[in-house]
């Protein structure tokens, strides 16, 4: 018992360890029999209690239950179907980022933050990728069912294409993973400050996004559930939070931190600071919108309340709520770009804001990043 | 720091325990063994204890031969005085009730030995 206890330390951290092989060390003195087995018993608890088990065993219950939904919701259909074999690969990818990322970036970035927030941006970065391969796949089935004809009518140029596209989304969501790893690795020295001023440029973002562009980025898909120049202010708010969200982000983010080490260092985590909050402004408003959106245009076809939402006051015949669901179900290509453009906008708008961060004054020397 | 609210009265027992000798370096099952408390309840409160800077902690520098080096704790003199001031404060409301004309009610901690 007392070796599987040792064995048992090394579940807990590191700073840890010292409390459970004091436990096994006492054990030796405690009279054997029933009084040493309720000795390391005890042990057994505060082993428990300090690798957080309970917790770990939540979190990969929640994540086995996340992965069977989105595999139960994307595997069904024919194989030779384009759509079908599309969401196959999607599913099977996204779980084995999300399964071997997290371990790879533990070994080249060390132990995650844990920190409320980056905890749910890495939650929230999860459920935003099984959702989005979930709703990608419901709106695939719209476009590329065999009534449509459209699969059929694509020369070969244009099905490599489409291939290719999958490959740059799958690539893609593996990026976004990646990153939210990144930046909420201990390591990457990412302020907590800068975290949250970073997600809550993004929640805002995104929100507004999805508010200009609930169907996709075609405007024929999207007649806008705010009928002609209403949504006006709406489309301004979006343009003006895209361009300048990140620097400002980045300005606040930069400003904000205060760490040791000299001056030239200053500058430089400074700048980091700063690029990193642009990068989460537009990465976050960019996921938000993408997985809004597209959960938008998957739940159209089931939901009458949703068709009433965007399109009021307009009584939809079947026809008509069908042309509107294949029409937003082609544009969803659009979320892509935007899944793509929005961080690199980011980084460079990020990156001008540092310029603001430079006028503030010097850091005291106690504080430091997470 | 330490008042009355802020520790269980197993922690308050620990405390009693270290408070007897400051100075003196005490191990884990000496600790259980005086307060009664059992392994998986004792280490969470130690540990509590050296988070928060009032207990400090170290291992053995010359085991003794045949046995494992032993992790060894004491007060730190923040420890001290929260520990102090945390006893008294739980045995107040005790001598208050044991005012003649009342029933008498044991102190939740002893740390007289």
């Amino acid at each position: 018992v007392g070796r599987l206890g040792r064995a048992a330390a090394r579940l807990v951290p590191a700073g840890r360890r010292d409390w459970v092989e004091a436990i096994w060390a006492e054990a030796d003195d405690v009279p054997s029999g029933l009084s040493r087995l309720a000795w390391l018993a005890g042990g057994v608890r505060v082993v428990a209690r300090e690798a957080r088990v309970a917790r770990r065993i939540g979190r990969w219950l929640l994540f086995a239950a996340a992965v069977t939904g989105a595999v139960l919701a994307t595997w069904p259909g024919s194989l030779s179907g384009f759509a079908t074999a599309v969401a196959r690969i999607d599913v099977v990818t996204v779980v084995l980022v999300l399964a071997v990322l997290p371990w790879l970036a533990r070994w080249f970035l060390g132990p995650a933050s844990d920190t409320r927030l980056a905890r749910f941006l890495r939650a929230g970065g999860a459920v935003a990728a099984l959702a989005l391969i979930v709703a990608k796949a419901t709106a695939s089935r719209v476009v590329y069912a065999p009534a449509t004809g459209v699969w059929q009518g694509m020369g070969r140029p244009a099905r490599e294409f489409a291939w290719f596209t999958q490959i740059l989304f799958l690539v893609v969501m593996a990026v976004y993973v990646a990153a939210i790893l990144a930046v909420t690795a201990r390591r990457s020295r990412v302020a907590p400050a800068t975290l949250a001023i970073g997600t809550g440029a993004g929640i805002m973002l995104g929100t507004v996004m999805y508010a200009v562009a609930p169907l996709g980025l075609s405007k024929n898909a999207t007649e806008p559930w705010v009928a002609g120049s209403a949504i006006d202010p709406v489309v301004a708010l979006a343009w003006i939070l895209l361009l300048a969200g990140p620097a400002v982000a980045g300005g606040a983010a930069g400003r904000r931190y205060r760490g040791p080490g000299s001056p030239q260092q200053l500058i430089h985590a400074r700048i980091w600071q700063s690029v990193v909050a642009g990068l989460l402004a537009t990465g976050t408003g960019a996921l938000i919108v993408a997985v809004l959106g597209t959960g938008t245009v998957a739940l159209m076809p089931r939901a009458a309340w949703l068709r009433d939402w965007l399109y009021p006051g307009q009584h939809l015949l079947a026809a008509a709520a069908y042309h509107h669901e294949l029409a937003a179900s082609s544009s969803i290509g659009g979320y892509g770009l935007i899944l793509i453009a929005f961080p690199v906008i980011g980084l460079v708008l990020g990156f001008s804001g540092s310029a603001a961060a430079m006028e503030s004054p010097g850091p005291p020397p106690e504080a430091g990043p997470a | 720091v330490g008042s009355r609210s802020e520790f269980s009265a197993q922690t308050l027992a620990v405390l009693a325990v270290l408070c007897e000798q400051p100075s003196q370096w005490r191990h884990g099952y000496a600790l259980a063994r005086q307060t009664g408390l059992k392994s998986g309840t004792l280490y969470p409160i130690l540990i509590r204890l050296a988070d928060r800077g009032l207990m400090e902690a170290c291992w053995q520098e010359e085991p003794v031969p045949g046995r494992p080096r032993r992790h060894l704790y004491r007060l730190t003199p923040d420890g001290q005085a929260a520990a102090a001031e945390a006893l008294a404060s739980a045995a107040r409301p005790a001598a208050r009730a044991a005012r003649p004309g009342r029933d008498v009610v044991k102190p939740v901690v002893s740390w007289e030995g």
